[in-house]
């Protein structure tokens, strides 16, 4: 937009110093570098589910584990409710570039008001993941480490899969063991992404709330411009992003 | 006290020298109600909305359809739209489509290690199961028994 367009015209000293080549502040830039390691972190994380996944002979069904929604007892509803987790996320994400956007021209009180938004709807998406990691854990029994003993009933697991598949039920009917170590991987991976996942959301929650002290305080008025909010606005945004690829990794495929 | 008002100071002068050195993003736009301003947010808005609609029609073909179509469509279909998303995120709420080419380039370019990775532990983990698939091998085994 407009700041590329000011400043595209070729010049001939465009690295000989005294203004950066690249136009943006050194902190900005720092803050992409940071999101490229963690973005590698991430898939590292996602890749080895992906292995995991490929090199097991069958796998836990989303629609079948992701099958409950809040105070509607046993109804079989897959998706819907990650699917709001996603809603909530994105509308976030909103009224974060909304925040930006006010910083951009300095308004102070737009600021304070969609970084408030950003903040509730972070606190929203935290609370639907509270909510389902309890659900997992308690009625069905899934947390990091377990599914481990080759004693467990096999219909404890059984109802994680797509029973209607004839080889996951030929799976079964001959190595019930396979299906149990999946599940076991399955729950270890769940945890431990989503959960690095729901840790960045913590921490971009507090992060918003400290700039949301700076921006009632006047903090960044006084600076003259409101470019923290721009930073922390690209590490929001980017933790959206990776819930877009651990959505389509968990739930979807 | 004088001391940590000069602190303040310094700080305001540090930062406020990097706005004037480096970033078009500072430069002051005043108005909030300028048309400028307004197809921003327009944008902003049209972005939202694309993005919950594709959410919507995956989460469509996730509990309608991923029974009915072969696995390897439902992937590429699924990966092709979480890249579509993902697209629209980084370029318009991260502004990285407004920034210097030559730092798009530089910011995307590390990316490019993910397509070896995938590529390379995922048929790892195929090879793998294939090596170990004892039910195969058992079933062979017995075919040339009967023979």
């Amino acid at each position: 937009m407009s700041q590329a367009t000011a400043t595209t015209a070729q010049e001939p000293n465009l690295w000989g110093g005294g203004r950066s080549p690249f136009n943006v502040s050194y902190g900005k830039m720092m803050m992409w570098f940071f999101l490229l390691s963690d973005a590698l972190t991430f898939g590292a994380f996602l890749i080895s589910y992906g292995t995991t996944r490929f090199f097991s002979a069958v796998w836990p069904n989303a629609n079948t584990v992701f099958k409950s929604f809040p105070f509607m007892g046993h109804s079989n509803l897959p998706l819907l409710f990650v699917s709001l987790m996603t809603f909530i996320l994105i509308m976030s994400s909103v009224t974060m570039v909304l925040a930006v956007h006010a910083g951009h021209y300095g308004d102070k009180k737009s600021v304070a008001t969609w970084l408030l938004w950003t903040i509730i709807g972070g606190i929203a998406f935290l609370g639907c993941q509270a909510w389902e990691w309890t659900h997992l854990a308690g009625e069905c029994g899934g947390l990091w480490g377990t599914f481990t003993d080759v004693n467990t009933p096999v219909h404890e697991y059984q109802q994680f899969f797509n029973m209607n598949d004839a080889a996951v039920a030929n799976v079964f009917h001959t190595q019930p063991l396979v299906a149990l170590q999946s599940t076991h991987n399955f729950f270890n991976y769940f945890f431990t992404i989503t959960g690095f996942h729901g840790g960045h959301v913590t921490s971009g929650v507090i992060f918003n709330i400290l700039m949301l002290v700076n921006t009632v305080n006047g903090t960044y008025e006084r600076r003259g411009h409101y470019e923290m909010v721009e930073k922390i606005g690209l590490y929001w945004h980017f933790v959206d992003l990776v819930w877009v690829f651990v959505f389509t990794c968990f739930y979807l495929l | 006290m004088s001391s940590h008002a000069n602190n303040d100071n310094v700080q305001a002068l540090y930062e406020g020298d990097q706005s004037k050195l480096y970033s078009g993003v500072m430069s002051h736009h005043t108005d909030v109600e300028s048309t400028e301003s307004k197809t921003q947010i327009k944008r902003i808005w049209k972005v939202f909305w694309i993005l919950l609609a594709v959410t919507l029609v995956e989460v469509f073909i996730g509990m309608q359809l991923s029974t009915s179509m072969p696995k390897a469509l439902l992937a590429f279909i699924f990966l092709g739209l979480t890249l579509f998303k993902a697209g629209y995120i980084v370029a318009i709420f991260m502004h990285l489509g407004d920034e210097k080419k030559n730092f798009m380039i530089t910011v995307l370019i590390p990316l490019v290690l993910f397509v070896w990775f995938i590529i390379a532990f995922l048929a790892d983990g195929s090879f793998w199961l294939h090596m170990n698939d004892t039910s195969k091998a058992r079933d062979h085994g017995t075919t040339q028994i009967a023979k």
